[in-house]
């Protein structure tokens, strides 16, 4: 599905942001990291969807 | 009754029978003959707007509500994984969504319990999965009780006891659900969404502004006197670090997607394309989750010493020490209808995946789906009769019931999701995981070992899930002939492209089929 749909991959931003960055983040700075994942998140998933619509 | 409590009473008692005539209007014209698909799945007809109010609705819940203050009370950072979890979540939806809406709508299907029957070709297949999904599901709706049991007690101002409160949010919610199934949650659900945005906005400004006189000098006493609550793993030595925090925000992104509520919304939309939109616009709601939790610490300073279960009151304690009683209504009716919306859509799941996979194996019912509706519904009030009973046998805190719950669906991950998109994973290999996996996580729960090695235990035995899973379909028993002859086209998932009438299935044609 990744072959035919790389944008797909905006997808996993989120996971970066909130699971990979945060801890590291954390070792308040935390609260607003947090907030900027949430406010990121739609726009990854808009990313994907635009890649979708450029597709068809 | 005291004046106070009689006008936050009486205002709470208006809106109540408000949300049932609601419930009878949105049904009106829908209702009457409209079968077990109507009534589980609002007939597959609900637009974007629909959609995203009454996901947004289950992913805001009493828990978010009330359990979130109340973790953010007892520890701080570790509960920041709500919002992670919804998030990441939400991001995968925008595949999965639309997948399972189009495999569903492909070959009739209502609820996950289906999809396993259908994706494996034993039916007893899908009945184990809606008792396995029903014991998972029991905790979420005695959370639900519990959030609006306590909100009723405490708008109250305690005339009404907890045990009282508890009763009244079964009678209203089971009500609810009987007469108006997924629809009427969906209109319900744009009602609550208004007052919930509402109040939260102007709690959001007013407790600090109110307590600390703004922002920076509440958020400069966290720092000064509780730094404990702002980084991982939380106060009191909770075990929650940077561990736990990644494997459970994981694990529970990956269940969200198949939590069989979630699956409800999906395929009550009218169009994948209603569901990718959604995808986009879900994540914005999670911003308001950030309110209760700060409120939460907050309360640390205004309502100290609060433990246990009694955290859950952090958030309802500041409003009622604050402000009077009107809005004491008024922000009790959004919180108790943070708890009716999602606890009707896990009542409804419930009834929907006995009436089709458990009870309608029988033949008289499997002959006759206007009975199923029946019995969907007979199976709505005892589910909610039991998880009433765990209420007061068994209470436990809001948070913890939601954990409890995820571990246990995250099980069915590999069988549901694996399944439906690798055909190699056969009936016994989706078993066999599973038994490992819940057993496994059972033991950990239930023993008081989770987090267990600093990471989530549900996390951990789903990766035993998994292992047992791919292991057993690689060497274990092959399946029959009738099952290896069925085309791939008929057995697996896919993305359903833009065709806005998912897999080019005529429109309708999936509605009338079981339903």
């Amino acid at each position: 599905m990744l072959k035919k749909r790389p944008h797909l991959l905006w997808l996993l931003a989120p996971y970066a942001l909130y699971l990979v960055a945060l801890p590291l983040v954390d070792r308040p700075f935390l609260f607003f990291w947090l907030l900027l994942a949430t406010l990121l998140t739609p726009v990854a998933v808009f990313l994907a969807w635009r890649g979708d619509r450029a597709r068809g | 009754m005291s004046g106070n409590a009689a006008v936050a009473s009486a205002i709470f008692g208006v809106f109540m029978l408000l949300t049932v005539a609601l419930g009878l209007l949105a049904v009106r014209g829908h209702g009457r003959g409209g079968g077990l698909t109507e009534w589980s799945v609002g007939g597959r007809s609900l637009g974007t707007v629909f959609i995203w109010v009454l996901m947004a609705g289950e992913g805001y819940t009493s828990f978010s509500y009330l359990g979130a203050a109340g973790w953010g009370y007892n520890y701080g950072a570790p509960v920041l994984y709500v919002v992670a979890y919804l998030s990441c979540g939400y991001a995968i939806g925008y595949v999965v969504g639309p997948t399972l809406w189009a495999y569903a709508r492909r070959h009739g299907l209502v609820s996950i319990t289906d999809m396993v029957a259908h994706r494996y070709g034993k039916p007893w297949a899908g009945a184990l999965v809606a008792v396995l999904a029903t014991v998972c599901l029991l905790p979420y709706i005695q959370l639900q009780i519990t959030g609006m049991g306590v909100v009723v007690s405490t708008i109250s101002y305690g005339a009404i006891s907890l045990n009282w409160a508890y009763f009244i949010a079964f009678a209203v919610t089971t009500t609810f659900v009987v007469v108006s199934g997924l629809r009427g949650s969906a209109w319900v659900s744009v009602l609550k969404d208004v007052l919930v945005i509402g109040t939260l906005g102007f709690l959001a400004g007013y407790v600090p502004l109110h307590y600390f006189g703004g922002y920076g000098p509440f958020l400069d006493r966290m720092v000064a006197e509780k730094p404990d609550w702002l980084t991982f793993s939380g106060h009191g030595g909770s075990g929650m670090a940077g561990g736990w925090f990644v494997t459970t925000s994981f694990l529970n992104s990956l269940t969200v997607v198949i939590f069989p509520t979630t699956v409800a919304g999906y395929l009550g939309a009218r169009s994948a394309d209603a569901l990718r939109r959604n995808a986009m616009l879900l994540p914005f709601y999670n911003v308001l989750l950030f309110v209760p939790m700060l409120l939460g610490m907050a309360a640390i300073f205004v309502v100290p010493g609060l433990t246990g279960a009694g955290s859950n009151l952090a958030l309802f304690k500041l409003v009622v020490d604050s402000l009077p009683a009107w809005a004491v209504g008024v922000i009790g009716v959004a919180g108790a209808l943070s708890s009716i919306v999602p606890m009707a859509v896990f009542m409804l799941v419930i009834g929907t995946m006995w009436g089709r996979s458990v009870l309608g194996a029988i033949p008289r019912l499997a002959e006759r789906p206007e009975r199923q509706k029946t019995a969907a519904q007979v199976v709505v009030v005892g589910a909610g009769a039991l998880a009433l009973l765990l209420t007061y046998t068994a209470p436990n805190t809001l948070v913890r019931l939601s954990l409890i719950s995820y571990e246990g669906m995250a099980q069915l991950v590999p069988m549901i999701l694996l399944g439906l998109m690798w055909r190699r994973l056969t009936l016994w290999g989706a078993l066999s995981g599973l038994v490992v996996g819940g057993t496994l996580v059972c033991a950990l729960v239930f023993t008081g070992h989770d987090p267990v090695w600093g990471v989530n235990a549900g996390a951990l035995a789903l990766v035993a899930n998994v292992l047992v899973a791919l292991a057993v379909s690689w060497w274990g028993p092959r399946p029959g002939a009738a099952e290896a002859a069925r085309p791939d086209d008929e057995v697996l998932a896919r993305d359903p492209g833009r065709d806005p009438e998912g897999d080019g299935a005529p429109a309708g044609a999936a509605v009338s089929g079981r339903g």
